[in-house]
């Protein structure tokens, strides 16, 4: 590739840190506590860790492995790096996948990181007098509860499509707009410069911020002898071993880990190709999960809904649990911080901490799409910037403005950010451990390797994670599917939606196209055929042969 | 809460932070460039 493209981490700390923040998103903080309680408690862990381990880490280290290895050869997309590793232009396409799921993420992303944002400001702005989100302490917990929701829906526009662009723009549109802006700038500043610099300050903010929260939760004052601070860890801990009969639950928890860690996202496949050969990315895999399941399960495992069950009782926690992330992030918890001592503090350290979560999640989602503009163009930095902020702006405007009943953001997600990610994971953990080979796979990883890893995971990724996938696509197929395609049927809207998605793909598959031509001119192995050039000269250097 | 409760808690934080805190102890302390370690023979090594 051309200089003009040549990026790299800075620092091993840097680019772990930066896949962190990629997995590191709301879904730790309100998806995860919310899964938990509905599924048997602290029970749910027993599945919950036994998915990291088989499924979360192993995967991971196949996606971190392929994309260094495609860094060797010069390539930085999924596209390209799928085709390299999987030899031909089938996997070339589907690698296509890698490039659409963060780029129709960061659709919907960066308008739910607008709310945090806003949401941050109204705190800020009550803690100074302001009207905040016009909750008071001491009121009906059911009027607040509505009250709260009525607030939310009517800030992003649930009411109606255009809703958010009558008599006037509302207030979150400028905030999207800012967040948009923000993050174009801190990616147009580059790997090292703009996402690794911020990833390194924004995490520890982060975790600070998160600290403080949980000290002010655990230290709460009962409000009745029984709404304690214990009794609302034991509403989330406490273990029903009746909920690991049912599949649901492991399903669950595979579902939670699967999504937590970004793994089939298309994000660490890019991340991992502006590593060196000697770079370790065992280690650092497992130090990016890890510091994941800290957020996850450190954090969001025991912040909200212990809160939540102190104000609201056992009833409003169950309810809390059951209201789904955008329920229990925006609708819940501003009322328990109503409730709180130091509410509106709390309420702005805690949607502040959820817009870096965010943010960090969403920087991520534009790096793999530039990247493959610039590598199919072969244009300079910032056309390709420019490009992606095009696309990127109107696709996410397409959800702001088709905000009634958050119909188009519900669709995109499903489709792109719920079913392709298991479909990518499929395909990449195929492609790596049955086209690439085990032993070849394996070599690849040990290649500057801090650690081994156990022989255990060997298996797990031959067998049991693709058996896995393909499980859950079978049956999502079977049983879910089919209402998916009635609902599209039936709304114009989601609809819409996928074909956006759908013209975003053709637009994807043409710049692939283009790119291979480019490539195979430019001589580049684009089917994998040969070892990478640094592995030659290594060879050569060391006077051995293949 | 009850002691199963407190027994599941105490033992999944003390997983996520112990890893973390092995993780990032490792990182920050092991040598960097040509220090390999290899897989098994069977697999490449």
């Amino acid at each position: 590739m051309s200089a003009a493209t040549k990026q790299e981490w800075g620092t091993r700390l840097g680019v772990i840190l930066a896949v962190a923040g990629s997995a590191v998103g709301l879904g730790n903080f309100l998806r995860f506590p919310g899964q938990a309680a509905q599924h048997g408690g602290g029970a749910f862990m027993i599945p919950y860790f036994c998915a990291l381990l088989l499924l979360g880490i192993p995967i991971g280290w196949a996606e971190w492995t392929m994309g260094r290895y495609g860094g060797r050869k010069g390539f930085h997309s999924a596209p390209a790096i799928m085709g390299v590793i999987g030899g031909g232009k089938l996997w070339r396409y589907l690698g296509v996948i890698g490039v659409l799921i963060p780029l129709g993420v960061s659709f919907y992303y960066v308008f739910i990181e607008a709310w945090c944002l806003q949401y941050f400001f109204k705190y800020v702005g009550a803690i100074f007098g302001g009207a905040g989100i016009g909750l008071q302490a001491g009121g009906d917990v059911a009027a607040q509860t509505q009250a709260s929701s009525a607030h939310f829906s009517e800030m992003i526009g649930k009411s109606a499509d255009g809703a958010l662009f009558d008599g006037g723009i509302a207030p979150i549109v400028w905030f999207w707009i800012a967040v948009f802006a923000i993050n174009v700038w801190l990616v147009r500043r580059g790997l090292s410069g703009g996402i690794e610099t911020f990833c390194k300050w924004a995490m520890p903010s982060m975790a600070v911020c998160a600290l403080v929260v949980l000290v002010r939760v655990l230290t709460l004052p009962a409000p009745t002898p029984e709404q304690t601070v214990g009794n609302g860890l034991g509403f989330m801990w406490n273990p029903d071993f009746e909920a690991l009969k049912h599949s649901e639950t492991w399903l669950a928890a595979a579902g939670q880990i699967f999504f937590s860690l970004s793994v089939g996202f298309g994000v660490i496949i890019n991340y991992a190709s502006y590593l060196k050969r000697k770079d370790d990315l065992v280690l650092s895999g497992l130090t990016a999960s890890a510091t994941n399941e800290l957020f996850e399960v450190g954090f969001g495992g025991m912040i909200t809904l212990t809160a939540s069950f102190v104000f609201l009782g056992a009833t409003g926690a169950m309810a809390a649990a059951a209201s789904g992330t955008f329920g229990l992030g925006f609708t819940t918890l501003p009322v328990v911080f109503a409730q709180m001592p130091a509410g509106n503090f709390i309420g702005a350290l805690w949607f502040f901490m959820l817009f870096l979560a965010a943010i960090t999640s969403s920087i991520s989602m534009y790096q793999p799409t530039l990247a493959f503009v610039q590598e199919a163009l072969g244009c300079a930095r910032d056309k390709a910037i420019a490009i992606v902020a095009f696309v990127g702006f109107i696709g996410s405007a397409f959800v702001v403005y088709h905000s009634g009943g958050m119909v188009a953001l519900g669709t995109i997600d499903d489709w792109v950010g719920t079913f392709l990610i298991v479909v990518l994971a499929a395909v990449q953990v195929i492609c790596f451990a049955w086209i690439f080979g085990m032993k070849r796979g394996m070599k690849e990883a040990h290649e500057g390797a801090a650690m081994r890893i156990p022989s255990i995971f060997y298996p797990v990724i031959k067998y049991v994670a693709p058996a896995y996938l393909i499980i859950a696509i079978a049956v999502f197929a079977s049983n879910d599917l089919p209402k998916w395609f009635k609902g599209l049927g039936e709304n114009t809207v989601a609809r819409n939606s996928i074909l956006l998605i759908v013209a975003v793909t053709v637009f994807l598959c043409v710049l692939v196209a283009i790119g291979e031509k480019r490539w195979r001119a430019a001589g580049l192995d684009v089917d994998g055929e040969r070892p990478p050039d640094d592995e030659i000269a290594a060879m050569q250097h060391k006077g051995g042969k293949r | 809460m009850t002691t199963a409760g407190m027994i599941f808690m105490i033992v999944s934080l003390a997983f996520v932070w112990g890893l973390t805190f092995w993780c990032f102890k490792k990182v920050l302390t092991a040598p960097s460039g040509d220090h390999v370690v290899k897989p098994p023979d069977s697999l490449g090594g």
